[in-house]
């Protein structure tokens, strides 16, 4: 059969991407074809300059969400550049940022709604994809929904990632929580950084600190990297670099590879991995000796005064107030009552013995950690980490205070952060803590230069013991017994819980997933049981491109990409700043009539739930005015025009448009072409804001205390104890995550549950366990990539750096050399729970009995051309021990053997 | 005299290619070709090691051998001190990329589309019309850092000093994530570039082969 030109880009460009195809290229459409506004295919280009403009959006290419300026010449995106009135990055922008041109401009994007016609799942296995219209994807979607409603709505789950960037998780939960009734939406944070989320949590209430480095002096970085990629990274690093280079600020980066921040650093210390909490276990132990500790601080701010008694609680009176022992009165009075507050003693109360817990925090500090064990479990050696603690306790200037703009501050210039790096371990939480811990000694919480605390909230659930839910409520078990405190939903445990749900006890079957611009099956460890667990479910995927994730769908909905879209952005908060922003479309390549928030609309009104979505839209966004009832009737309207449906229909535009018009105006009170002209709205946050707000809220008589000592942990640990003792299934669970039964699984719950760091959280399983493999694998981001959307697929991103297109292990000559490896050697990369091929590269910059591999390359989704595929997929070989306490996955964990393949 | 120039903080610089992507997009860079790239080595043995980042462009030279190597006369530089190549002159001889001393010419043999399908994206198939001329390549010629010349020249063109605000900068400057790159006139002592160059160790690249390079770094 002959095709004809047309004939020809027709058909390619309509179903390019598909799995039928492989990894076969297939036509983008050309600007010499005819001007066509078919959906899929792309308008044809003015041959001169009629159009040259800057439309002002917000990038989501990553999770920093800067303020950028499309250029746009005839009808087309000719550049992307930073937007210099954004106040977070100030006009910078990274490659990804600069090169989402190609994400619109994707041959292999989805252009048409699909269905699955061979019901065969496996990977390999050709999905056998069939083109329906928006009305018939509209109508099965709608049809899927309520069968599983019909059973029972907690049996529909809804994941997203990315999603919640682009049109905002305050509709997708309204949508999933409010219109369907399921308790059932997962965000990703457990594969980034939850668990440090959730020791922020436990101690002080909230989460999202910032370093306040524009005043820091001395700032130490454990495990977050933002010269590559993460959250925050474009304030970051342009501020971290002017202190560097231009204030002389220290940067001391601990973390077993030398990444980008460390080849910046005044200072590199390569630490062993895990075991971050002994280093600073054994620094808040000089800090104590050398006399850094902020008793004031500690006082007037946590319960470090608190009377612990022998079984790890506190001591209460009969209102359940917590006592502290007044050195004057010599008795134990509530907080509130006490003159004179002991921080460091023991004292007696009828008869029985009570330590502050400073003290017994200060006990196991010089009862267990010492500091040539320290050494040795850290790989750093005993001065180096004395030095950085009298460094450290130095620089903190305790007792200082500075003015600023007329104010007297508590001033400590020192800071320690982390991202991935400390919480993306089975000990993830506890490692944080021991960080929190140190900087609440030298009392640096909301002092200038120190941490800058957000949204603290002394009543969060978090500072409390858990519920230990049994049974679990929701699939990815957060909350349960499982995982008491995760208050960021567990991405891994969705598809594992659908494999077998009756192994946690989970009261409902699973039956239904939507995912949205997320892809679980790639970023997650577990790959081959998540694969068979997504194969018990049906699932409708809202995307771009088919990823791993969307190929393994019933349906798929294409997405408008970002710079086609309607969105009220989330934006980044600096020290200093903080600003409102919107997405705008700027061009739509392939003429698709549906993004993210109108297909919402469409199928809860095609399942029957749009009222309800409305309402959990007011509900969601705290909206207390009918604020969005007019999109209802726009609908309406919109849909009678229409004949009926607005399945298919462009107009539909209109119902995101207004959504965002609706929201911008409530939210900066600023006309919407306002942010048509400008993308966003900004403000400068004055001192009293940026220092007397949150911490303050601990601050003296009559105020809860920050949790110095984590004594909620005590209580929930009784709990998930008292629970595994009568459910078989809890315990067995618990048996297989973390390798240990009876007396032995008993006693490592409790040094999970721990209320303060211990040197036990320095080993995870495979540290214990995977005897027979000696080096340590860690995985880290590249900037080339943002975790597993479409960036594979991108021209520029691929050509950016000489190495950008595929990743490698990395490995220190020394061992290379005792293990025979040659730079570019191809290598297997052995863990107790599979192998992977990767090719070697030799670096100076990692420990020798560690290798490095970073996570988002070696992509697997049918659909991606071969170029797409390059490198190795490291989750692979990733055992899975998840964070009891956060649900973390622990992705720096794992032991492996490595030999030439 | 007015001479434009760069300066280039190698102490903060992350290595992130930021500078590259800008480059490649706004100077729609053949693919395969640099005009702006980044060099990445490590110094010293563990733990004592450090990775260095130098980001690498044309320089501009003063004493540019590309000139004098080119039979064509296609290359020149201009009365703001760019080196400019010349497509329509060009006839591909490649004496420039024999003879420049910091690898930063590049051929164009054939013409390569993004994707590797063979398809233009619409970016690509922007027509000459729609492009200023320096964008406007074909197979057959060399390509380099223009400095961006086409916004140092809108900037003129519109009475605005070159380099005083974002889009009158070269592309790669703006958007470095650590603030690591600045432009300016080096004939002007107290422009920004003069000012660093005299406050800080800057050094040229190669400056013994007599080419005296219009970019400096921060060491």
């Amino acid at each position: 059969m002959k095709l004809s030109r047309r004939d020809f880009l027709k058909k390619s460009s309509l179903i390019a991407g598909m799995a039928a195809l492989g990894s076969q290229v297939v036509s983008l459409g050309s600007v010499a074809a005819e001007a066509s506004e078919a959906q899929g295919r792309v308008k044809q280009i003015a041959a001169t300059v009629s159009e040259d403009v800057l439309i002002p959006s917000t990038d989501i290419m990553c999770v920093n969400f800067c303020g950028i300026r499309v250029r746009r010449v005839n009808g087309v995106i000719r550049a992307i550049y930073g937007n210099p009135a954004s106040p977070y990055n100030v006009g910078h922008l990274c490659p990804k940022g600069q090169s989402g041109i190609f994400d619109v401009y994707n041959p292999y994007r989805i252009k048409a709604p699909l269905k699955r016609t061979n019901p065969d799942k496996s990977p390999d296995a050709d999905p056998k994809w069939k083109e329906i219209s928006w009305e018939e994807a509209f109508e099965e979607a709608a049809k899927m929904i309520k069968e599983a409603m019909d059973y029972d709505p907690r049996s529909i789950t809804f994941q997203w990632g990315h999603g919640k960037y682009l049109v905002q998780d305050k509709y997708l939960k309204a949508f999933i929580n409010e219109a369907i009734g399921s308790p059932n939406n997962v965000h990703r944070t457990t594969v980034c950084e939850a668990a440090r989320h959730v020791a922020d949590e436990l101690t002080w209430g909230g989460h999202g600190f910032l370093p306040d480095l524009e005043y820091t002096e001395y700032y130490l970085n454990m495990g977050a990297n933002f010269t590559e990629a993460e959250q925050w990274a474009r304030w970051l690093d342009r501020t971290c670099m002017k202190r560097v280079v231009e204030d002389g600020m220290k940067l001391v980066v601990v973390e077993p590879r030398l990444s980008n921040l460390a080849a910046k650093a005044t200072e590199w210390i390569p630490i062993k991995p895990g075991s971050d909490v002994v280093f600073l276990l054994a620094m808040a132990r000089e800090l104590i000796a050398q006399g850094y500790v902020d008793e004031e601080f500690l006082k007037e701010y946590t319960d470090a005064v608190y009377l612990v008694g022998e079984d790890g609680k506190f001591l209460r009176d009969e209102n359940g107030n917590p006592l502290v022992w007044d050195s004057k009165a010599k008795k134990a009075v509530p907080y509130d009552e006490a003159e004179e507050i002991l921080l460091d003693g023991k004292v007696t109360v009828d008869g029985k013995e009570y330590r502050t817990s400073f003290r017994v925090f200060k006990d196991y500090l010089f009862q267990n950690v010492d500091l040539s064990e320290a050494e040795e479990i850290t790989g750093v050696p005993a001065e180096t980490i004395m030095r950085i603690a009298k460094e450290f306790g130095e620089h903190a200037r305790i007792g200082s205070t500075i003015e600023i703009d007329g104010k007297k501050l508590r001033y400590r210039p020192v800071v320690i952060h982390t991202f991935r790096g400390m919480s993306a371990k089975e000990y993830g939480t506890q490692n944080w803590r021991a960080a929190l811990i140190v900087q609440m000694l030298v009392g640096n919480f909301d002092a200038v230069g120190g941490l800058r605390l957000h949204k603290a909230n002394p009543d969060y659930k978090n500072m409390k013991p858990s519920k230990c839910e049994y049974p679990p409520s929701r699939v990815d078990l957060a909350g349960s017994v499982f995982y008491p405190h995760a208050t960021h939903n567990v991405a891994e445990q969705p598809h594992l819980t659908y494999l077998e749900p009756e192994k946690y006890g989970l009261p409902y079957k699973p039956k239904l997933q939507i995912v949205y611009a997320t892809n679980r099956l790639f970023s997650t460890s577990e790959v081959e049981k998540q694969i068979e667990g997504l194969k018990k479910v049906k699932q409708i995927a809202i995307d771009i491109v088919l990823s791993e994730q969307a190929q393994m769908s019933d349906l798929v909905l294409p997405n408008k990409s970002y710079l086609e879209c309607w969105h009220f952005s989330p934006t980044r908060w600096t020290p200093g700043t903080g600003h409102s922003a919107i997405r705008q479309p700027i061009v739509n390549a392939y003429n698709l009539p549906h993004q993210d928030f109108d297909i919402l609309m469409i199928l809860a009104d095609k399942a029957g739930i749009l009222d309800k979505y409305i309402e959990g839209m007011h509900k969601k966004w705290g909206f207390k005015n009918g604020e969005f009832n007019v999109l209802k009737s726009k609908y309406e309207e919109l849909k009678a025009k229409n004949g009926g449906s607005l399945a298919g229909k462009k107009d539909a535009e209109e119902l995101s448009k207004l959504s965002v018009k609706i929201v911008w105006e409530k939210k900066t009170g600023k006309p919407f072409d306002y942010a048509l002209k400008h993308g966003l709205v900004a403000k400068t946050v004055d001192v009293e804001h940026r220092y007397l707000k949150d911490a303050e809220k601990f601050h003296g008589k009559g105020k809860p205390k920050m949790h110095f000592y984590a004594e909620q942990l005590v209580h929930t640990k009784d709990k998930v104890l008292e629970i595994m003792n009568k459910q078989d299934n809890v315990r067995k669970v618990f048996e297989e995550w973390y390798e240990a039964s009876g007396e032995e699984l008993k006693k490592l719950i409790e040094i999970k549950l721990s209320p303060f760091p211990r040197k036990e959280h320095a080993l995870p399983t495979p540290h214990r366990k995977a005897k027979d493999y000696p080096l340590y694998l860690i995985t880290y981001k590249r900037m080339y990539r943002n975790q597993a959307n479409p960036d594979a697929l991108n021209p520029v991103l691929n050509e950016v750096a000489h190495d950008s297109s595929s990743n490698y292990m990395l490995i220190n000559p020394a061992k290379a050399k005792e293990l025979g490896i040659k730079d570019g050697d191809e290598v297997w990369i052995e863990s107790r729970v599979g192998k992977v091929k990767a090719r070697a590269k030799l670096s100076e910059g990692i420990r020798p009995d560690t290798v490095a591999v970073s996570y988002h390359y070696g992509r697997f989704a049918k659909a991606f051309p071969s170029y797409a595929k390059q490198g190795t997929h490291i989750n692979r070989v990733l055992e899975l021990h998840p964070c009891l306490i956060s649900g973390h996955n622990s992705f720096l964990d794992t032991k492996v053997k490595v030999y030439r393949a | 005299m007015v001479r434009y120039g760069l300066v280039i903080d190698l102490a903060k610089c992350i290595g992130c290619r930021s500078c590259v992507a800008a480059c490649k997009v706004e100077n729609m860079v053949q693919p395969g070709n640099y005009w702006n790239f980044v060099l990445e080595y490590e110094q010293g043995k563990y733990p004592s090691v450090r990775r260095i980042f130098v980001p690498m462009n044309c320089q501009h030279c003063e004493n540019p051998p590309c000139v004098k190597a080119c039979p064509a006369k296609a290359i020149s530089k201009n009365e703001y001190g760019v080196v400019l190549i010349d497509y329509n002159k060009c006839k591909g001889y490649r004496y420039c990329i024999a003879a420049c001393p910091y690898g930063v010419i590049h051929f164009i043999d054939k013409e390569k589309t993004l994707y590797p399908n063979g398809e233009k994206t619409p970016y690509e198939a922007l027509p000459a019309e729609a492009r200023h001329p320096l964008h406007r390549k074909k197979p057959g010629i060399a390509e380099k850092c223009t400095l961006c010349w086409h916004r140092i020249e809108k900037a003129l063109k519109e009475g605005k000093k070159p380099g005083s605000d974002y889009d009158s900068s070269p592309a790669c400057v703006p958007v470095c994530p650590a603030g690591a790159r600045y432009f300016g006139d080096l004939d002007d002592p107290n422009s920004e570039v003069s000012k660093l160059i005299a406050s800080r160790r800057a050094i040229q690249l190669k400056k013994e082969y007599g080419t005296r390079p219009q970019v400096y770094y921060l060491v």
